[in-house]
């Protein structure tokens, strides 16, 4: 080993071992778990735990509550990403135009919610969306529409809570879109305006290309973040109605930590980790195929 | 600062380095100090928990010994209790809904009670829920059993006195009220809150377990027949569909006449006095809850008072435990909260002779029996979650109790091993 070697694993040594302790170890250590039955009788004594092998996994997906899970989520991840980053993108755009005025203030109002508590928040669009006597549905009487039971129809439990999430995280995107879009190079921009391309066109042609990577990223993160919704459902739903907003995360919440089956909450955790990684390296190959990477 | 040679020479120079290296001795110093009295824990729940810290200041009076309480809010505590055992962080003293001492005690969370003395001088029955393998692990606190709370006013004026005592009346009282209050309801049933459709089951003596409690019994004709009565309040919309995160506020809601009939705990009568002013206090009464012929034996939330199994200090913790479900601070709760004492012998108070307590006093003798497996409080919940998805139409009744059946086996599993292998009784 040569000296800058010997030098640079001393740098890294601290970091890698920070992530061995608190991010291997725990993962090595779940997945110990997801081939176990610990639960509450485990926690009683030890004698109680088996190795089952993959018993967790077939138990898992023999409960229909777990796919109930699954869609709900994948609805949520379906609906979500797309509104969130159009939001975020959309807000992006109008902001970076040159004729609005008082951008900071702006965007400063449009990035408050992110930076809120999302316990709060909760609770205040929960009287918003009340039936009887919310905003919202006050706001609907008025052009005619007859009231919506927002978060007591499990039909309409989803998108109510996909508003609340929209109007609560796409502030963040809109910043990182905000400084891409300022790095979209003029000149391009008026070459393609002097050629004849209208906004549509320049925006296809000139603004994407230039913030893809960006836009990736956000895709990418957004992906892993809709994946594990639970807070929101926590507090708005306590996922219902009829467990229509119980999503993967609830469901393990619940298992391992409110009924400390911690075997099968190991494995939903496991089952999760797979999706994400297989949905992001999906969205890496799309990356590379358009080289925004 | 550059270290200098010449101030090392000399031994007992002050320096900054050596200044700090005395801090570990100060902490320690700091830490012999302090070993005076360090407060007892005690952790308790809902209003129970709230109002815990104003019983302690006559605990400390006469021993001497500080108490700190913490307040659990109840839809987190049974996880939070769960996560305290496992990772070593138990209080000394703990509050449990009377029906989560099986479930503690068999983790071995809590602490066997050490003198029979302690459980005497109880309500009967209401022993036999926190008594585990023959022993005594909590002494039963106060003594919730639902009752309904009824709007006098609106059934008076749909020409009920007071509500009516059976199922078929029930419901007959509930289409007279709703025909006046056509944009209103009638009954306050949380469709995630499961204590109701708990007390149907065991009025129309549905066995919710077989085979030693290791398996789900849910398609019998008593589970059918609650289940299908429970629908049914719904079906006639006497009822709103609601989840307790709908009903923000079922106390300005029940002033409001939204509904009229609201089937809950004598706490409920801390929040009615508390807001007098939206609803006086001639407006509301209080009532034994229907039964499919009268009333019956009906499930409710009690507590219980337990001792943590690892608490370094089991003396002062029993001693907590003592005051605290002494007649003295049961009465004194009981004006503070609504909970009604568990001691018979505060009963002979006069503060308990309100009218407004006469249906509890007269429901306490009746509690509903569940099953002890540790599962249950999990059971209870994916029955409530299955007539949910009866009431939202989303499964047929049938459909609903085959389902439960599959899912309950499920659970009990693990149970059914261990009871199979010879390990559990």
């Amino acid at each position: 080993m040569t000296r800058q070697e010997r030098a640079a694993w001393l740098f890294s040594a601290p970091v890698l071992a920070i992530i061995a302790l608190v991010f291997v170890l725990p993962t090595a250590l779940a997945m110990a778990l997801s081939v176990t039955d610990y639960s509450i009788y485990a926690l009683a004594d030890w004698a109680n735990l088996r190795f089952v092998g993959l018993g967790n996994f077939i138990d898992l997906f023999s409960t229909p509550l777990f796919w109930r899970a699954i869609g709900n989520t994948a609805l949520f991840a379906l609906l979500g990403v797309p509104i969130a980053i159009g939001a975020s993108l959309a807000v992006a755009l109008l902001l970076n135009d040159a004729t609005v005025r008082w951008k900071p203030l702006w965007r400063v109002l449009l990035f408050a919610p992110d930076v809120t508590s999302i316990v709060a928040t909760a609770v205040v669009w929960r009287f918003l969306f009340n039936e009887r006597s919310g905003l919202i549905n006050r706001a609907l009487a008025t052009v005619g529409a007859a009231p919506v039971d927002w978060l007591g129809n499990p039909h309409t439990s989803i998108p109510a809570i996909l508003i609340f999430v929209t109007w609560k995280i796409f502030g963040y995107n809109m910043i990182v879109f905000t400084a891409a879009l300022s790095a979209v190079p003029q000149d391009l921009m008026e070459a393609a305006r002097l050629d004849g391309a209208g906004h549509w066109g320049r925006f296809r042609h000139v603004t994407l290309p230039a913030i893809g990577p960006t836009l990736l990223l956000a895709a990418v993160m957004s992906v892993a973040g809709f994946l594990q919704i639970f807070a929101e459902p926590y507090v708005m739903t306590l996922g219902g109605p009829a467990q229509s907003t119980t999503t993967i995360l609830y469901f393990m919440f619940d298992e391992g930590f409110k009924w400390w089956n911690l075997g099968q909450a190991s494995a939903v955790a496991f089952v999760l980790f797979l999706m994400i990684l297989a949905l992001t390296m999906f969205q890496t190959w799309i990356g590379r195929r358009y080289e925004w990477l | 600062m550059r270290h200098d040679p010449a101030m090392g020479a000399q031994p007992h120079d002050w320096t900054r380095r050596s200044a700090l290296g005395l801090l570990p001795t100060l902490g320690l110093a700091a830490c012999a100090r302090s070993r005076a009295p360090e407060p007892l824990k005690f952790w308790a729940m809902s209003y129970e928990g709230d109002y815990s810290p104003m019983l302690m200041p006559a605990f400390t009076a006469a021993t001497g010994i500080l108490v700190d309480v913490q307040s659990l809010p109840a839809t987190a505590a049974h996880e939070k209790l769960l996560t305290a055992q496992a990772g070593g962080a138990m209080p000394d003293v703990l509050m449990l809904y009377t029906g989560w001492v099986q479930e503690f005690a068999t983790i071995a969370a809590i602490a066997p009670v050490p003198s029979p003395a302690m459980v005497a001088d109880l309500f009967p029955g209401v022993l036999d829920a926190t008594r585990v393998g023959g022993r005594d692990f909590a002494v039963p606190w106060s003594v919730a059993p639902q009752v309904q709370f009824y709007r006098r006013d609106i059934l008076a004026r749909a020409g009920y006195p007071e509500p009516a005592g059976d199922w078929d009346g029930w419901l007959r009282m509930g289409h007279a009220i709703k025909r006046q209050r056509p944009d209103d309801f009638v009954f306050m049933l949380l469709l995630n809150w499961p204590d109701m459709l708990m007390t149907m089951l065991g009025q129309t003596g549905a066995t919710m377990l077989r085979d030693h409690d290791t398996r789900g019994n849910f398609q019998t004709p008593e589970a059918r027949a609650a289940f299908a009565y429970y629908a049914r309040i719904f079906a006639e919309g006497l009822a709103p569909k609601a989840l307790s995160t709908e009903i923000q506020d079922p106390v300005a809601a029940f002033a409001q006449g939204y509904f009229a009939i609201w089937p809950t705990g004598p706490t409920t009568m801390l929040d009615l006095h508390r807001r007098a002013a939206e609803i006086p206090a001639e407006r509301w009464a209080t009532a034994r809850l229907a039964g499919p012929h009268g009333v019956g034996a009906v499930s409710g939330l009690s507590t219980s008072l337990c001792v943590s199994a690892s608490t370094p200090r089991p003396a002062e913790a029993w001693a907590l435990v003592r005051h605290l479900s002494s007649p003295a601070s049961e009465l004194r709760y009981q004006t503070m909260i609504g909970n009604l004492p568990a001691r018979l012998s505060a009963w002979t108070s006069p503060q308990l002779r309100a009218p407004i307590l006469a249906p509890f006093k007269a429901q306490m003798r009746f509690p509903a029996t569940a099953p002890k497996v540790i599962e249950w409080e999990r059971i209870k919940l994916e029955i409530q979650f299955a007539a949910e998805r009866v009431v939202r139409n989303v499964q047929t009744i049938p459909q609903a109790l085959a389902g439960l059946d599959t899912r309950v086996d499920q659970l009990l599993a693990k149970r059914r091993a261990l009871v199979e292998a010879g390990t559990l009784a």
